[in-house]
């Protein structure tokens, strides 16, 4: 995934739509932001000047996906094997009922990726009918994240193999990428040097955050300014 | 009743006394037991964890509770294998039933605490049946639950000492035959518990996206997994003897020889010397390799409540003073100075286990991260301060109840 | 056997073993693991095949192209853009996305309602049929129309971009009453700017994709200016390679750093409310080193040089105005802030750069702004020579219904004295704008006939009225409230009556034109569930009224039902035989021309409607402005030479000319040493939708925190006043006190506090309801001179510790 900053105006499109499209739960007041269920969450950067040099930036932070050599830094750490990283397409998936919650992969993340569900998840009676049947609600007590629309994945290639396409080659987009008004978010296949957003991650404006972990995150950031570059990762 | 239960030829507080306290530690732990059962009916959201503090109280408390109990399966380490080459170890055996008392319940009580940390506690066996190898929890889990076995085994032949239990046979002889393996038990509980110690360790060590935690290492262990198991010995054996000294002042007796604090205290001074050489070492390394290769500095670790002053106290004031005051013949000898060094050591091995859990995850990681501060709540006070009491309580009525101390009697003549 | 101690232990140990040998423990241990998958608290959705409709949202104003993925045929699970629509693209804003919390509301209104007890009170609602709340409504309407006074009943409607907005009109008209009134927009000014400048009652609207240097005065442009999804697709194209021009640029003025200053290439801090000071050094600078199009301006524009006044009167042109001192760079940079030097290179790029525009407005709160400083932004397009054929500046293009509209205008007139709708009798302004503020003033201070029934449609002005105060007294003074309102928000809780509308996605609607965009559009927004509840289309509400209400009234609306009326609008569209339909992927309307015609792609009014409910929507090109011009010179006027005959004759030049006059806020400045002013967040609602959860959710925990709003202040403002990060605060205008918390930041003006709109709810749910301070509680409204519309720009105010 690649996410262009400069194109980014901060609507929140993305997040509310990853909400809707994978039943996540809200609660009445959702403002300790460290206990909010938010697996799009969106920062606010800022260049640390003052009126009138003042700048500053929206960053979406979905799950990275970690690329790093045999483990992503959660999926290594999971007691239970819940959290697992599927070495074909690459993403880190999270299973629910699995999760004995021990929270061990939050601690791992430094991309505070990962919410745990402090509550039982609750909705309102009648929003219970705008719940989708494509993913699974959570239970209190375990863990979850960003899975890049995962299920999105699986249609497309149950729609691939029933189409009599090689389901390998099958393509999809997440909801956060499909609701960006300005397209400011690129999904595809980075292994794929034809694709638009391999093409995007060797941009020049292209850049990852804390790269220096060897977390080898699967998301990158396009930013003309050097502040936020430098934000990003502080290795600049 | 009760008069028959005590040890023969040793005084005990009369009845009233023991069950008012007996009664007040209850109360705590009725205090502890119910905030533990509003956790798991209501759920964590009523400690102070988050999303940014997946770790907190509960983690640190059981760290340290566990490397507290390290004197356990170290004194009998010491005691059982060692003393053959080292005949002075002997007179450890003076202590080694309380050590193991200590252990038992430092262990149970971690375990029933880390109940409560995990989210979906109905699926904690999950564990051991959907275990991953790689993950250190796993050698937590099945380390700390075999050897809290161990220590059940290790802790029967003591409670078979009681002597109404030891009146009936087939008890006895059971108890006498467990006693003649117990070396093996010892050895195989040394072997899990270094193991485990080792581990504990790992868990932070491993976070090779943490900076504040991650350590490089030998094998699949990082350093961290190797200091946890020094700094555990090295303040294991220190806390045993603190809690006799704790016993001795509670009941106005002598319960061991001086000559045992001795020991320990030069023990415990070798082995901390030891580990804060190789805990010095680390953190140079640490600061001046590891974190810039992060792009960090070691200024960026510590902030506000999570001053360096953590690491000074850790590493100098409850380290390296403890170690050289432990180690000077003069100094040992003021009992003030040794307890006290002692203490500051168990003191230090808890602010590491803290640093490593809560500061590892409070310092932020991302440049445009802030730090957050965690305040635990009562729910999570109460179950660690009940475990406390429940560890109190064990060890209370082992020691009125059980032959605990073999040289008491000789210590204590009937006037 | 004596069961004895001994046997009992025997027993138990026996039974402990046993069990542990036993497969039972692991069995539960099992069934509990499975159990606590599937707690029965915890939802599971029910299953089905899914589907897809495609549809339009009428969630506000910006006609966006979706489509509902529905399970089973009657749940729907989830809003997604239509890639297909050439608006949006298949991308969608945040409100879209969230829009099922809407449908699924647990705050929706089940039924109608009559308030039985004193208003206001929540206990007090009782349902009752809707047979008997029209009955009731029937009678009273029916009363005051044949006592001859008509003018007893008045409409507030949202509604400005839909037919709705026609069907009211045609209602009053034929009822005959004035009272018909819009919730205040930005529109309304540029609706008041194109009138005053190309006679046209039609909005301004501008070709930003297709411009390169793009000048904005306040303008919230990525914040969803106007249509927002537009302005979002603007945007993108700003950011890559414009039709091979290279990327536009943005420049932003404003006080604050808001997102649009934020993304501008360019941000220029200004003095709050100097923007138009601003741009008046700009036209100074571009009139004295002759950097105007002076070509387009002496062929086509009037009161650019001295003009002749209706009276034969020789008075000054914008261009002497424009070069008076008081606009000079360094006397416009000493009040607004900005360097003479950067004055002058803003004049100069504007100048020189092609397809350069300047907009404005719409930054705080979605109203009007002083007619006299939106005509100095619009000047500035007038020298650049943006109203040439095929410029970047024209008119929102209406959409041909005539045929069938004439045809039923010419009865609903036969009955009743033709009546200017919403016109407000006894004000006296002299180019009378959105007069809903003089309404509500003339309703408060005593109306003759007082006013007995008082609709309220698709608004909730009790809580997003900007100064909602004025709206709160008003009413005391109505005979009957009736809110139309699906949900139980502050408006509808001061009912007498409410008729529950349905909510979006449940009954047919349209969209006509997108404001600010200059090609011509329509969309039919078609449902994509059956009415949860048993509401009813207020357009099926207003015409069962004018049924019942017989004569011309129901000669003037003759159409069975709402969805009959669109038809017939759409086969009126079909019949005019203009426009097309996007039905294909990737149809850029910005590149459409006013020179070239598209041929149409539908067969007749069926096909069309088939179309337009198939999700896609029906578009034609722009409108040239000189073709449209309609001023008595013929000519784009700058001088207001229109409001000389209508009263408004002085000696002073200027009061003709578009000039620097802010409208003074009251209150004393020694009191308050401060300027409140309120920004708007596309991720925050703020008009007569409340937040939806997910949104909500999203929100800064500098912006809410609990309960508390936060307001944004200069650190070097606060730290005199001892204010830190958070700490708790009382905001004190001239029109009320509240509780605030301070958010230190860099983004704000020194002097200045920012106020986010959208929270402060009193009804709805846990979810909405007393979140934070509503803005318009505390802003001040002051009255344009001119037009008379309400507008705002700052409140003096004041912060102290609370």
């Amino acid at each position: 995934m690649a996410i262009d900053l400069d194109r980014c105006t901060g609507c929140m499109a993305c997040s509310v739509a990853c909400q809707a499209e994978n039943n996540v739960s809200f609660r009445a007041d959702e403002s300790d932001k460290l206990r909010s269920i938010t697996w799009l969450e969106v920062y606010h950067l800022q260049n640390g000047k003052e009126y009138p040099d003042y700048q500053f930036t929206y960053l979406p932070r979905p799950c990275m996906h970690c690329d790093s050599p045999h483990h992503s830094p959660c999926t290594f750490v999971c007691p239970v094997n819940a959290t697992t990283r599927d070495e074909v397409s690459g993403i880190v998936n999270h299973i629910y009922p699995r999760c004995i919650g021990c929270r061990y992969c939050i601690v791992a993340c430094p991309y505070h990726a990962r919410d745990f569900n402090w509550w039982d998840p609750k909705w309102p009676k009648s929003m219970e009918s705008m719940l989708s049947p494509e993913v699974s609600t959570r239970m209190r007590g375990v863990v979850e994240k960003c899975t890049f629309c995962h299920h999105r994945l699986l249609k497309a290639r149950s729609k691939a193999y029933l189409d009599g396409i090689d389901p390998n080659e099958a393509t999809y987009v997440p909801a956060c990428a499909e609701a960006c008004p300005t397209k400011a978010i690129t999904f595809g296949n980075l292994l794929d040097p034809e694709s638009e957003v391999a093409k995007l991650s060797k941009d020049p404006r292209a850049f990852r955050i804390l790269a220096k972990l060897n977390t080898e995150p699967k998301v990158y950031y396009l930013s003309k300014h050097q502040w936020v570059h430098k934000l990003g990762d502080n290795s600049f | 009743m009760d008069k028959a239960l005590i040890p023969e030829g040793v005084k005990r507080c009369p009845l009233p006394a023991f069950a008012l306290w007996v009664l007040v530690l209850l109360g705590v732990i009725g205090w502890g037991v119910y905030a533990g059962i509003m956790v798991l009916l209501k759920a964590l959201n009523l400690t102070g964890l988050n999303d940014y503090f997946g770790f907190g109280l509960y983690i640190t408390v059981d760290l340290a509770i566990i490397a507290l109990g390290a004197g356990a399966f170290f004194s009998g380490f010491l005691y059982y294998g060692l003393s053959r080459f080292f005949p002075a170890l002997k007179e450890l055996h003076k202590i080694i039933n309380l050590a193991v008392i200590v252990g038992f319940v430092c262990y149970t009580g971690a375990l029933a605490v880390l109940l409560l940390e995990i989210g979906q506690p109905i699926r904690g066996w999950f564990g051991y049946w959907h275990a991953n190898v790689h993950s250190m929890l796993t050698e937590v889990i099945f380390c700390i639950t075999c050897y809290a076995i161990v220590l059940v085994i290790e802790y029967v032949p003591i409670v078979l000492e009681n002597r109404k239990l030891s009146e009936i046979k087939p008890l006895r002889l059971f108890g006498h035959n467990l006693h003649e393996l117990m070396a093996i038990f010892a050895l195989t509980g040394t072997f899990l518990s270094f193991f485990h110690q080792g581990s504990l360790g790992g868990v932070a060590g491993v976070l090779f996206a943490r900076p504040f935690a991650y350590r490089t290492g030998f094998f699949i262990w990082p350093w961290t997994f190797f200091l946890f198991i020094f700094s555990a010995i090295a303040s294991g054996p220190g806390f045993t003897a603190l809690i006799c000294r704790a016993i001795e002042k509670v009941t106005g007796k002598n319960l061991v020889d001086r000559s045992v604090y001795e020991l320990i205290a030069k023990i415990v001074g070798g082995l901390l010397l030891f580990y804060i050489t190789l805990k010095i070492a680390d953190t140079l390394y640490w600061a001046l390799v590891l974190a810039p290769e992060a792009g960090l500095k070691l200024t960026d670790f510590y902030w506000g409540p999570y001053g360096i002053w953590l690491l000074v106290t850790e590493i100098i004031i409850c380290g390296v003073i403890p170690a050289i005051l432990l180690l000077t013949p003069q100094t040992r000898q003021s009992n003030i100075i040794m307890f006290s060094m002692f203490f500051l050591n168990c003191v230090g091995v808890c602010i590491n286990r803290f640093v490593m859990t809560v500061q590892a995850i409070a310092a932020p990681v991302m440049p445009f991260d802030k730090w957050e501060i965690y305040v635990p709540t009562v729910y999570e006070w109460a179950p660690c301060i009940a475990m406390v009491a429940y560890c109190i309580l064990i060890i209370s009525l082992s020691y009125r109840y059980l032959p605990l101390f073999p040289r008491e009697r000789e210590l204590n003549p009937a006037p | 056997m004596k069961f004895g101690r001994r046997a009992f232990l025997q027993f138990a140990a026996g039974a402990v073993g046993g069990t542990l040998l036993s497969p039972m423990p692991w069995r539960l241990a099992d069934d509990t693991a499975i159990w606590s998958q599937n707690w029965s608290w915890r939802p599971s959705p029910e299953r089905g095949p899914i589907t897809t409709v495609p549809t339009v949202c009428t969630l506000c104003q910006g006609g966006c192209g979706i489509q509902a993925r529905l399970v089973n045929g009657n749940r729907a699970i989830f809003l997604e853009g239509n890639p297909v629509h050439p608006v949006n693209a298949g991308g969608i804003c945040p409100l879209g996305a969230a829009a099922l919390q809407y449908l699924y509301a647990p705050y929706r209104i089940e039924q109608p309602m009559k308030q039985t007890r004193a208003r206001g009170e929540a206990a007090g609602f009782q349902p009752i049929s809707w047979s008997e709340a029209l009955d009731d409504l029937v009678k009273r309407l029916a009363r005051l129309k044949s006592e001859g006074t008509p003018g007893g009943v008045a409409c507030i409607t949202g509604s400005r971009w839909n037919s709705m907005d026609d069907l009211w009109a045609r209602f009053f008209s034929a009822y005959g009453s004035p009272g018909l009134f819009k919730m205040p927009s930005h529109s309304d000014s540029l609706r008041a700017t194109a009138k005053l400048a190309l006679g046209k009652d039609s909005p301004l609207a501008f070709a930003l994709e297709n411009a390169s240097y793009v000048l904005s005065f306040g303008a919230a442009l990525v914040e969803g200016w106007g249509a927002p999804a537009r302005m979002q697709a603007a945007f993108m194209r700003w950011q890559k390679n414009g039709a091979g021009k290279g990327a536009a640029k943005l420049v932003q003025v404003e006080s604050r750093c808001s997102m649009s200053a934020a993304k501008a290439d360019q941000w220029v801090p200004v003095v709050p409310g100097t923007e138009a000071l601003l741009a008046l050094g700009i036209a100074h600078v571009m009139v004295k080193e002759n950097l105007y199009d002076a070509d387009f301006v002496s062929r086509g524009v009037l009161g650019f040089e001295d003009w002749t006044d209706m009276q034969g009167k020789v008075r000054s042109g914008f261009k002497k105005i424009a070069l008076s001192a008081a606009y000079a760079p360094d006397q416009v940079a000493a009040r607004t802030g900005v360097d003479a030097a950067k004055i002058q290179g803003l004049a100069r790029e504007f100048a020189s750069t092609a397809n350069a525009v300047a907009v404005w407005g719409g930054g705080q709160h979605n109203v009007p702004g002083n007619i006299y400083h939106e005509m100095s932004f619009f000047a500035l397009n007038v020298l650049r020579g943006n109203l040439k054929s095929g410029g970047l500046v024209s008119l929102v293009p209406d959409v041909p219904f005539q045929p069938a509209d004439d045809q039923t205008a010419a009865s609903a007139e036969g009955g009743a004295p033709q009546v200017k709708l919403g016109s407000v009798p006894g004000t006296r302004v002299p180019l009378p704008g959105n007069g809903i503020y003089g309404f509500l003033d003339i309703l408060t201070r005593g109306m003759i006939p007082p006013l007995e029934v008082l609709f309220v449609h698709d608004a909730n002005p009790a809580y997003s009225l900007p100064e909602n105060k004025i709206f709160k007294a008003a009413l005391d003074k109505v005979g009957y409230v009736v809110s139309m309102s699906p949900y139980m928000d502050e408006t509808a809780m001061t009912a007498d009556l409410i008729l529950p509308n349905h909510a979006a996605f449940e009954g047919f609607e349209d969209v006509v034109g997108l404001p600010g965009v200059p090609y011509a559009y329509y969309a039919v927004s078609r449902p994509i569930l059956k009415p949860r509840k048993d509401t009813k289309h207020s357009g099926d509400v207003v015409l069962q009224l004018s049924k019942a209400l017989g004569g011309n009234v129901a000669a003037a609306l003759p159409w069975a039902s709402y969805e009959e009326y669109l038809k017939n609008r759409v086969n009126a569209l079909a019949a005019s035989k203009r426009g097309a339909v996007a039905d294909k992927k990737d149809i850029d309307l910005s590149r459409l021309q006013s020179s070239v015609s598209v041929s149409p792609n539908f067969k007749d009014g069926t096909d069309l409607w088939k179309k337009l409910t198939g999700g896609f929507c029906w578009y034609d090109v722009p409108v040239d402005v000189r073709s449209a011009l309609d001023t008595d010179s013929g000519k784009i006027e700058l001088a207001f030479r229109a409001i000389q005959g209508k009263g408004l004759n002085v000696e002073d030049d200027q009061v003709y000319l578009p000039h620097f006059k802010p409208l003074p806020p009251s209150g004393d400045e020694k009191e308050y040493p401060l300027l409140l002013l309120s920004y708007g967040m596309l991720s925050l609602s703020c008009e007569n939708l409340a937040n939806p959860p997910f949104m909500t959710k999203t929100l800064w925990d500098f912006v809410l925190k609990k309960n508390d709003l936060f307001v944004e202040v200069n650190p070097s403002t606060a730290g005199p006043l001892g204010m830190s990060e958070g700490s708790k605060a009382v905001l004190k205008t001239p029109q009320g006190e509240v509780a605030v918390r301070v958010h230190l930041s860099q983004a704000a003006r020194p002097g200045a506090i920012y106020m986010p709109q959208g929270l402060g709810h009193t009804a709805y749910d846990e979810y909405i309801q007393g979140k934070g301070v509503n803005s318009n509680s505390v802003v001040e409204v002051q009255v344009d001179p001119i037009t008379g519309m309400g507008t705002v720009w700052a409140t003096r105010a004041q912060l102290r510790r609370a």
